[in-house]
């Protein structure tokens, strides 16, 4: 299978290869957007009145890039040893690194648009060394022998003992073919793009549109309603509007809807296309997306927390999207790992139980915080309404949105913190928060790493303590913390957390 | 000062809190640290005062010289009382196989790192700390929160003596 993309040098070892040829076409088309720097310099040109140097200069240019690609690809080499990656690359500073197949916890497949028509795909090794910029990656070599490579390394990391060396991995061990735990038909992404009602697609185009008000080449702007009332004017549609105003508010609401539903389902669609999730011996791997494929592995012992997320809408219908908490972090801009992202907790339950988490079923206890956690809130309404109020006392009209915000983020605040909650399970511990978008988070205690049991002149008169625990991994959903709860239930939880870290 | 059983709540017996809570204290002389780093920090904020006063105040004729008397009074004050309290209100504990540290009152947090727990540890002197004989250890988790805990105002033989505690763990833990 390598053999196709792979092309054998002339050194002296004859496994050292190349990434395939058809990077250097990936980076013909990554200078489309890279030459925009040089747009400065042709604009310098042209107004020195230098007319006759600028294709000179562009063709310097693409020449000088294309030359650096092309150095680029000679000088790096990567070697696929017996039980190591050799990566050499660097055209004046040579870096060498080898990367034993022990230390990768997996390897992620990923092809934008233009890898897949060309057949290639970015390889990268997961070695959970801190920061993003310590794993090796290769991009790209061709999608076969990708998959040969990862299988490679699959067989070397499952043919040696699997000594678990963590107690937090599922007991009987799956068997070594991979199992199917989740897929998105098509039906099922439709109704999560339709919980997924968004306005945001339309402020962006909006913001967009302001952008580039100065620079449309006519005058009009689609987003500026003061140019859609000088059309109307035009056409004596005013006339029609101010007497058909019910109609046209109608109208105006139901294309809102529209556009909010149609983006909704365009992003789930586009990032969860042919969504697979699979457990593989050491693995959950999630394969997704339309326009990009990304193929990423979360090891099954590098698990940290699960965190359940639901909305208030959707909750209604038992829906709930899982996202696991890792050590190794998922692509640059999310801290967390998705890995069902829109499903009923049936289908859930199988996902969790492959880590070894357990759900607190519906007739669980729960402990409630205190409700001082709305004080945050409730200052920031005192704030916004006081605000608010001076405004009006200066004669400011406007002014009067400061005490309905107010209102509106004290009750917010206030109705929020009935929800904070948490609940001990004896091996894990789960908390909940918040109203609008509920999350639970399920925090094994072994995975705990420090605890902070903090108190301040608020808390500490009325006897309350806030939890707040040191996990691995970060998480986009905030800290892992049980705010406000009685101080010796604080302390017990702290001593039973600490006390079954001990044991494993 | 007490004979009733100090309460942990009590703000103004600092004193009690670590005992209350189990803590030992650290060292007092950590107060001279925090001191002469407090003072080094505050006396060019007074000489700024005192420079806007002279410049501004006098030219505006201003009640020229508030400023600059308000700027080393409270300047003064923080200095000489500030440092002890708030070197009071730092505890820690080592044992059991894990490392408690307390600091702050206004805000106080209570961290417990497991020996197990720790990736590595460094001890640290700054050259204030070295006049003293002090040295602060910093213990590094791999967790986002509290990824390092920091316990100052430590005797230096101390430091190092509890990093070997600590290293033991570590090593019979992993090995």
């Amino acid at each position: 299978m390598s053999d196709a993309a792979a092309i054998a040098t002339t050194e002296v070892e004859p496994d050292w290869q190349r990434l395939h040829p058809a990077t250097l076409a990936l980076a013909v088309v990554k200078l489309g957007p890279r030459s925009l720097n040089f747009l400065p310099a042709v604009a310098a040109l042209g107004f020195t009145g230098n007319w006759i140097w600028i294709v000179p200069a562009v063709g310097a240019f693409l020449l000088i890039s294309l030359a650096a690609a092309w150095f680029q690809w000679l000088r790096f080499r990567f070697l696929v040893g017996d039980d190591e990656v050799v990566i050499e690359s660097g055209v004046l500073s040579r870096q060498h690194r080898t990367i034993p197949f022990d230390r990768i916890q997996d390897v992620s497949i990923e092809q934008g648009l233009v890898a897949r028509a060309l057949g290639i795909a970015k390889v990268g090794f997961e070695t959970g060394a801190g920061g993003k910029e310590n794993d090796a990656s290769l991009d790209a070599i061709a999608l076969g022998s990708a998959q040969a490579l990862r299988t490679t390394i699959r067989a070397h990391r499952s043919g040696e003992v699997a000594a678990p060396v963590a107690a937090d991995a599922p007991e009987a061990a799956p068997a070594q073919e991979d199992r199917l735990l989740f897929t998105m038909t098509p039906r099922q992404l439709l109704i999560a793009g339709l919980f997924n009602f968004s306005l945001a697609a339309l402020a962006v185009v909006g913001a967009g549109m302001q952008f580039f008000d100065g620079l449309l080449p006519f005058d009009f702007n689609v987003f500026n309603p003061r140019d859609w009332i000088d059309v109307a004017e035009d056409y004596g549609l005013d006339q029609w509007l101010l007497a058909h105003r019910w109609i046209a508010g109608v109208g105006a609401v139901v294309s809102l809807l529209l556009i909010g539903f149609a983006s909704g389902i365009a992003t789930m669609f586009f990032a969860n296309w042919d969504f697979r999730l699979t457990r593989e011996p050491r693995a959950l791997r999630r394969t997704r997306g339309l326009t990009t494929r990304t193929d990423v592995a979360v090891p099954v012992k590098r698990v940290q927390a699960a965190i359940l997320v639901t909305g208030w809408f959707r909750q209604r219908f038992g829906w709930h999207e899982l996202r696991l908490q890792s050590l190794a972090s998922d692509g640059e801009k999310e801290r967390d790992h998705q890995v069902v992202p829109f499903a009923k907790l049936d289908a859930i339950d199988p996902v969790l139980a492959e880590v070894a988490i357990r759900r607190p079923d519906a007739g669980q206890s729960w402990q409630h915080s205190h409700r001082i956690v709305a004080l945050g809130g409730l200052i920031g309404a005192v704030g916004a309404t006081v605000g608010g109020l001076v405004a009006v006392s200066f004669g400011q009209d406007l002014g009067w949105f400061g005490p309905a915000l107010g209102l509106l983020i004290g009750a917010g605040s206030l109705f929020g913190a009935r929800f904070h909650r948490w609940a001990d399970l004896g091996e894990q511990v789960a908390i909940r928060r918040g109203a609008w978008k509920p999350k639970t988070t399920l925090l094994p205690h072994a995975s705990v790493q420090s605890v902070d049991l903090k108190s301040d002149f608020i808390l500490r008169p009325l006897g309350l303590a806030t939890l707040v625990f040191g996990v691995p991994g970060g998480s986009s959903l905030g800290a892992h913390e049980i705010p406000a709860i009685p101080l010796a239930a604080a302390q017990d939880l702290r001593t039973r957390i600490l006390a079954a870290r001990a044991r494993s | 000062m007490t004979d009733t059983p100090p309460h942990p709540t009590d703000p103004f017996d600092a004193e009690a809190l670590n005992a209350a809570e189990g803590l030992d204290p650290v060292d007092p002389a950590y107060a001279q640290v925090l001191r002469i780093a407090t003072a080094l920090n505050l006396i060019p904020l007074a000489i700024g005062a005192s420079v806007f006063d002279a410049l501004l105040i006098r030219h505006l004729e201003g009640p020229y010289g508030l400023i600059t008397a308000a700027a080393w009074v409270i300047a003064a004050i923080v200095i000489v009382s500030f440092p002890s309290r708030r070197v009071s209100r730092w505890g820690y504990r080592i044992g059991e196989g894990q490392l408690r540290v307390a600091r702050g009152w206004l805000f106080r947090t209570d961290t417990i790192v497991p020996f197990v727990r720790v990736q590595h540890i460094d001890v640290g002197q700054g050259p204030i700390e070295r006049w003293f004989g002090l040295s602060h250890l910093i213990v590094h988790t791999s967790g986002t929160h509290n990824s390092t805990v920091t316990l100052p105002g430590l005797h230096s033989d101390l430091a190092a003596a509890m990093r070997e505690t600590i290293r033991r763990h570590i090593q019979t833990d992993f090995a």
